[in-house]
C-alpha cells in the first residue's frame, strides 16, 4: 500500500516536473535519471534535496527526464532501486552512503545498469560512478572561522549516524579549531566529537528534528555558542533552538542554509557546502555522452567540489589545503 | 484463579526474604560499584562543577562546586550502609523507594565522575529530561484512553505524524488572517482535530466494523507516513510559508519560575508542557475517582457485563478511542508547534511507538506512563550529556541507554502488568 502511494506521488511529481521541463534544450532528450534518497526525505535542505538539485537543473539545461523515489526506512532501498531499473533508468543515482550495499548488489545483478552513489569511494564496479568529497577541507574552513568567531570558547558539533560521510564534517571542523589555536594560542573547545577515538555525539537517525533540538539545547547548556548538526534535516531543529535563545551560532551543511532555510538566516554563521548537484549534474552530462562509468568524480576545495558559504577572509587556508601543508583530517 | 485474587491483597507492602537479601546485596553491589571504578579512577583533589541554571534561564544560581573523589566516597559510604541496614533489618515497605535513591546515588556518582575537572549543566540535563518526556506521555496518555476502553491502538505514531503536519500547515497558513501567536491556537486545534479524525477512523474500523485492530491501526500508519511524505514533498518543500508556523513560546509562571533550581526547570515551559500535566492529572482523577471513567474501564474489562448494567459499550468505546486521538493529536501537535516551527518527513521518529511503550511500562496508568517517559527522556538526555563530556562509551551503546534502562526497571522492579481484560477484542452485541 505504502510504496504504491510512494509511486503514485512520485508519478505526480514527475509528471508535473516534465510538464515544466516542456520547452528545454534537448541534449538529453530521451534519458531517464532516477534517484533513490535515503531516509531524509527528499526535502531535506541538505544532501537529498542538493542531489535532486542537480538532476533538476540538468532537466531545465539538457532536456532529459527525471525521477525519484524516496526511501522511508532502511528496508526500501532495494525496493525502490530495482522499481527503477525495471522502469529503465538510464542512470540511477543513489542518495548516501547507506545505500553501499543496496547499490552493490543491484550493480552485480544488472551490469548494463549506470550507477552513481553519493558519499562512496569504496565500490569498484565499472557500472557505478562513486561521489566523493573531500568534506573535511571545507569543515576545516567552517571550524576555524568558529574558533574565530565564538565567544565563550566553546564550539559544538554533533551527528546523525557514525559513518564516514558524517564524520567528515565533524574532523575538518575538530582540525579547523585546533589550527587556529596553534595559530593564536587560544584555547577553543570542540564538544560532541573526539577524532583520535572516532567518536562523539549522534543522534542515532536522520529523522527526528527534536534530537536535533535537544541536543543543540544541550550543546549550549554546556557553553557551546556555535553549533554544526551533520543530520541532515535534524539540523534544523538545532537551528529553531538556537534562534530561540538567540545568542548562538549555527553552521549549516551540505547547502547553504540562508537559501534553503531562509528563516534561519539570522543565525546562520556560515554553511560548509557539499556541492553534490555539480558532481550530479556532471555524470548525467557523461552518461549523455557516453562516457563510460566507473571512475570516481572527486569534489574537493581546488575544483570547487566543496567549499563554504558566505564572504570569509581564508584563502590562504584553502591555499595551504590544496597545496597538501595543512592537515584536515586525521 | 481464586486462589490468586486472595493471595493478591497479602502480597502489597509485603517484601519476601529472599527479596530483602538480594536487594541488599543488590545496594552493596552498587557501592561497591562506585568505589571500585569511579572513586579509584579518580585523582584526589580534582573538582566536579555542576552548573544549576538551565541554559537561557535568567535565574542566577550559583555552580555547586565540590571536591569530586569525597562526593564519590560519600555517596559509596551511604549506598553501603543503606545495603547494610537492608540486610540486618530490612527497608520493608520502602525497599523500592531505598533502591530508587542507590539508583540516584549511583546515577549522581557517574555524573560527578564524569565531569570530574570538568563542569556539567545538571539543570539543564534535568529540564530536557522533562521536554523529552513530553511527547513520549502524551502518547502514552493516548494509549490508555483507548485500551481502558479496550481497544487496542498502535496507530498513535501515525496520528501524531499527521497531527504535526496538519498543525503546522494550519498554524502557518492561519497568518493570513490572524497575528502570531493565535495562529499557532488555530494550528494546534487542526493538529487535535486530525488526531480526532484519524481516531475516528480507527474507532469505526475496529468498533463497528470489528476489524482486527492491529491491522487498522498499521493502516493508519502506513496512510499517515505516505500522505504526510508527499504533502511535504509536493508543497511543503517548494512553498516555505506553508510550513512555517512558529512555536509557542515559553510560560514563565510568575512567582513559581523564580524558585531556584526548581522554578527555570519545571516552571518556564510551553503549553505542550503545561497541557501534558494538567492532563495527567485530569485523566488520572478521571478514570479512577469518577463515574466516567468507572464506565470507560468496565467497557474495556468486561464490556458484556458493563452492558448488561446499562453501559452503552459501543458509545462508551467511540467517545474513548476519539478523545485517545485527539490527545495524540496534541501529542503530534508538540513537535511543529512546541518543538521546531516546521514539519519534515518522518519527523516523529517512533516517539508514538515509545508512547505507547511506555503506557504498558506504566501499567495502563497515566502516571505509571509519564514515570516511564521520564525514565526514557532521563536515560536519552544522559546519554547525550556523557558524549559531549567525551565519556569512553562507544556512542551506539549510548545510543542504546534508554532502551536498556527501560528494560532494567521494567523487569527489575515493575514486573508484570496487568492489561485490561477486553483489551483488543470487538464486542459483539447479542441480540
Amino acid at each position: 500500500m505504502s510504496r504504491k502511494l510512494y509511486s503514485l506521488g512520485a508519478l505526480l511529481i514527475v509528471g508535473s516536473l516534465l510538464l515544466a521541463a516542456c520547452g528545454g534544450s534537448s541534449a538529453g532528450e530521451g534519458t531517464l535519471v532516477c534517484q533513490v534518497t535515503d531516509t531524509g526525505g527528499i526535502d531535506d535542505a541538505s544532501f537529498n534535496q542538493t542531489a535532486w538539485n542537480g538532476v533538476e537543473q540538468a532537466i531545465a539545461n539538457l532536456g532529459i527526464e527525471g525521477q525519484f523515489l524516496e526511501s522511508q526506512e532502511q528496508a526500501d532501498y532495494e525496493t525502490n532501486i530495482n522499481a527503477f531499473i525495471d522502469q529503465g533508468c538510464d542512470l540511477i543515482i543513489t542518495v548516501g552512503f547507506l545505500l553501499g550495499d543496496a547499490t552493490a548488489a543491484a550493480a552485480v545483478a544488472n551490469p548494463d545498469q549506470t550507477f552513481g552513489i553519493i558519499d562512496v569511494n569504496y565500490l569498484d564496479f565499472s557500472n557505478v560512478t562513486g561521489h566523493d568529497f573531500a568534506t573535511d577541507q571545507a569543515a576545516f574552513l567552517a571550524g576555524y572561522i568558529a574558533a574565530e568567531t565564538t565567544q565563550t570558547g566553546i564550539v559544538g558539533t554533533f551527528g546523525g549516524i557514525n559513518i564516514p560521510p558524517v564524520t567528515v564534517f565533524m574532523d575538518g571542523f575538530w582540525y579547523g579549531v585546533q589550527y587556529y589555536n596553534n595559530e593564536n594560542g587560544t584555547d577553543v573547545q570542540v564538544l560532541g566529537w573526539d577524532p583520535a577515538a572516532q567518536d562523539g555525539l549522534f543522534t542515532g537517525n536522520f529523522d527526528s528534528l527534536d534530537d536535533g533540538r535537544a541536543f543543540a539545547e544541550s550543546l549550549m547548556d554546556e557553553g557551546a555558542d556555535i553549533i554544526m548538526p551533520v543530520a541532515g534535516p535534524v539540523g534544523l531543529g538545532s537551528a529553531a533552538a538556537v534562534q530561540e535563545r538567540g545568542n548562538a551560532w549555527l553552521i549549516g551543511v551540505d547547502s547553504d542554509w540562508t537559501k534553503s532555510a531562509p528563516e534561519y538566516a539570522d543565525i546562520v554563521l556560515t554553511s560548509v557546502l557539499k556541492n553534490m548537484d555539480e558532481t550530479v549534474y556532471q555524470q548525467i552530462e557523461n552518461v549523455i555522452a557516453g562516457t563510460p562509468s566507473g571512475a570516481l568524480i572527486v569534489g574537493n576545495l581546488e575544483n570547487g567540489g566543496v567549499g563554504i558559504a558566505g564572504d570569509f577572509d581564508v584563502q590562504s587556508l584553502i591555499d595551504g589545503i590544496v597545496a597538501g601543508t595543512i592537515q584536515t583530517a586525521p | 484463579m481464586s486462589t490468586e485474587a486472595r493471595a493478591l491483597p497479602s502480597t502489597v507492602g509485603f517484601v519476601s526474604p529472599t527479596r530483602r537479601k538480594v536487594m541488599g546485596f543488590v545496594f552493596l553491589g552498587i557501592a561497591a560499584a562506585i568505589w571500585l571504578i569511579f572513586s579509584r579512577t579518580t585523582t584526589p583533589g580534582v573538582i566536579t562543577t555542576f552548573t544549576l541554571n538551565p541554559g537561557g534561564s535568567q535565574n542566577n544560581f550559583p555552580d555547586w562546586v565540590f571536591t569530586t573523589l569525597s562526593a564519590l566516597n560519600i555517596i559509596a559510604g551511604l549506598c553501603a550502609l543503606m545495603g547494610a541496614y537492608q540486610l540486618a533489618r530490612g527497608f520493608g515497605k520502602s525497599t523500592n523507594m531505598v533502591l530508587g535513591l542507590v539508583a540516584g546515588g549511583f546515577i549522581l556518582a557517574f555524573l560527578s565522575w564524569s565531569a570530574a575537572d570538568n563542569s556539567l549543566n545538571l539543570a539543564g540535563l534535568l529540564r530536557s529530561t522533562l521536554v523529552r518526556a513530553v511527547p513520549i506521555t502524551l502518547g502514552a496518555l493516548s494509549g490508555v484512553l483507548c485500551e481502558r476502553a479496550g481497544v487496542v491502538n498502535i496507530a498513535i505514531e501515525g496520528m501524531m505524524l499527521a497531527s504535526a503536519m496538519t498543525a503546522a500547515l494550519g498554524g502557518s497558513l492561519a497568518l493570513n488572517w490572524m497575528e502570531p501567536p493565535y495562529n499557532l491556537w488555530f494550528g494546534l486545534v487542526v493538529g487535535v482535530l486530525t488526531g480526532g479524525l484519524l481516531a475516528l477512523v480507527h474507532a469505526l474500523l475496529s468498533i463497528k466494523y470489528k476489524a482486527d485492530q492491529i491491522v487498522s491501526g498499521t493502516v493508519i500508519n502506513i496512510f499517515a507516513i505516505g500522505i504526510t511524505s508527499f504533502i511535504s514533498a509536493k508543497y511543503l518543500a517548494k512553498y516555505r510559508y506553508l510550513n512555517n508556523p512558529g512555536i509557542f513560546s515559553d510560560w514563565k509562571i510568575p512567582g513559581l519560575s523564580d524558585i531556584p533550581f526548581f522554578g527555570p526547570i519545571v516552571f518556564d515551559h510551553n503549553v505542550f508542557f503545561f497541557g501534558m500535566v494538567t492532563f495527567l492529572i485530569l485523566l488520572h482523577f478521571g478514570l479512577f475517582f469518577t463515574r466516567w471513567g468507572l464506565r470507560l474501564r468496565s467497557v474495556g474489562e468486561h464490556p458484556k457485563v458493563a452492558d448488561t448494567l446499562g453501559i452503552n459499550v459501543f458509545k462508551t468505546r467511540y467517545m474513548a478511542v476519539v478523545l485517545g486521538g485527539m490527545m495524540a493529536g496534541f501529542g503530534g501537535s508538540y513537535f511543529t508547534l512546541g518543538s521546531v516551527g516546521r514539519f519534515d518527513e518522518v519527523m516523529t521518529a517512533g516517539r508514538g511507538f515509545i508512547g505507547l511503550a511506555a503506557m504498558i511500562f506504566g501499567n495502563w496508568k497515566p502516571f505509571g506512563s509519564f514515570g516511564a517517559g521520564l525514565l526514557f527522556g532521563f536515560a536519552d538526555m544522559l546519554a547525550s550529556k556523557l558524549a559531549i563530556l567525551g565519556v569512553k562509551i562507544p556512542s551506539e551503546f549510548l545510543l542504546m541507554a534508554p532502551y536498556v534502562a527501560t528494560m532494567i526497571v521494567l523487569a527489575g522492579v515493575v514486573g508484570r502488568g496487568k492489561m485490561p481484560a477486553a483489551d483488543g477484542q470487538p464486542y459483539e452485541k447479542e441480540t
